[in-house]
């Protein structure tokens, strides 16, 4: 069962680090990267980067920023395989954002087995 | 480019979803099926899509937090919203604009919206 861990936290905390706090993190991120369980993830750009899309009727909309504006905002995402959720959300408090930010984490749905 | 897309889903949409039957839940499921195939038919052989994660409901969410030692878990997702991730998909594109024009044909975008996020490539 494949879990999405959405990392959760204050975009201008990194830069308040130490360079010894951020080295520390980093070996943190590199070893969830590197773990058995992880299958995928990506760190995301700045939400100033964030461009939303929708179209309605013919016309395509496009405007600056994330869907939804939050304190703490979408910073990047692991998936693990995990035998249970309890095991998914154990690996979720080893991402270094959950100390102080929040890590969401869900469920990836199968249809059936039409998907990979 | 590596491009992270995020689907929405008004909670609206989802609340009606969950209160489908299995019948209907497969019949609506079923009507944006022809879009699905056009967009995989149409961009799949370009490799302009990656890896893409179909979510279960954000009511199947919980949410971790740690805080001095102690893992804290709580039921709902982070935030309750009008619109929630229902799903992620992992976009190649040369730019901005070439990632719109594919963000644009995500079946999700008729209805809510997707939300594009450049990756920090390591």
């Amino acid at each position: 069962m494949q879990y999405l861990a959405l990392i959760y936290g204050e975009e201008g905390r990194w830069g308040s680090l130490s360079p010894e706090e951020r080295e520390r993190e980093m070996g943190e991120y590199i070893a969830l990267s590197e773990a058995d369980v992880t299958r995928g993830g990506s760190e995301l750009d700045t939400v100033a980067t964030a461009t939303t899309v929708r179209v309605r009727g013919d016309e395509t909309l496009v405007t600056d920023g994330p869907f939804v504006e939050l304190k703490e905002t979408l910073g990047g995402y692991y998936v693990f395989e995990c035998d249970s959720f309890d095991e998914a959300c154990t690996w979720a408090a080893k991402i270094p954002a959950a100390r102080h930010g929040a890590i969401e984490v869900r469920p990836v749905y199968i249809d059936g087995g039409e998907e990979s | 480019m590596k491009y992270a897309a995020l689907l929405t889903n008004h909670a609206d949409a989802v609340a009606a979803w969950e209160a489908m039957s299995p019948e209907e839940a497969a019949a609506a499921r079923a009507e944006e099926v022809p879009q699905w195939e056009a967009l995989f038919g149409e961009l799949g052989p370009s490799g302009a899509l990656g890896a893409g994660y179909e979510l279960d409901s954000p009511k199947t969410a919980r949410t971790v937090r740690v805080r001095d030692g102690e893992t804290l878990v709580t039921d709902g997702p982070f935030a309750d919203t009008k619109e929630q991730i229902g799903g992620l998909m992992e976009l190649e594109a040369e730019d901005l604009d070439a990632a719109i024009a594919i963000a644009a044909r995500i079946p999700v975008v008729f209805r809510a919206s997707v939300e594009l996020r450049p990756v920090v490539e390591h």
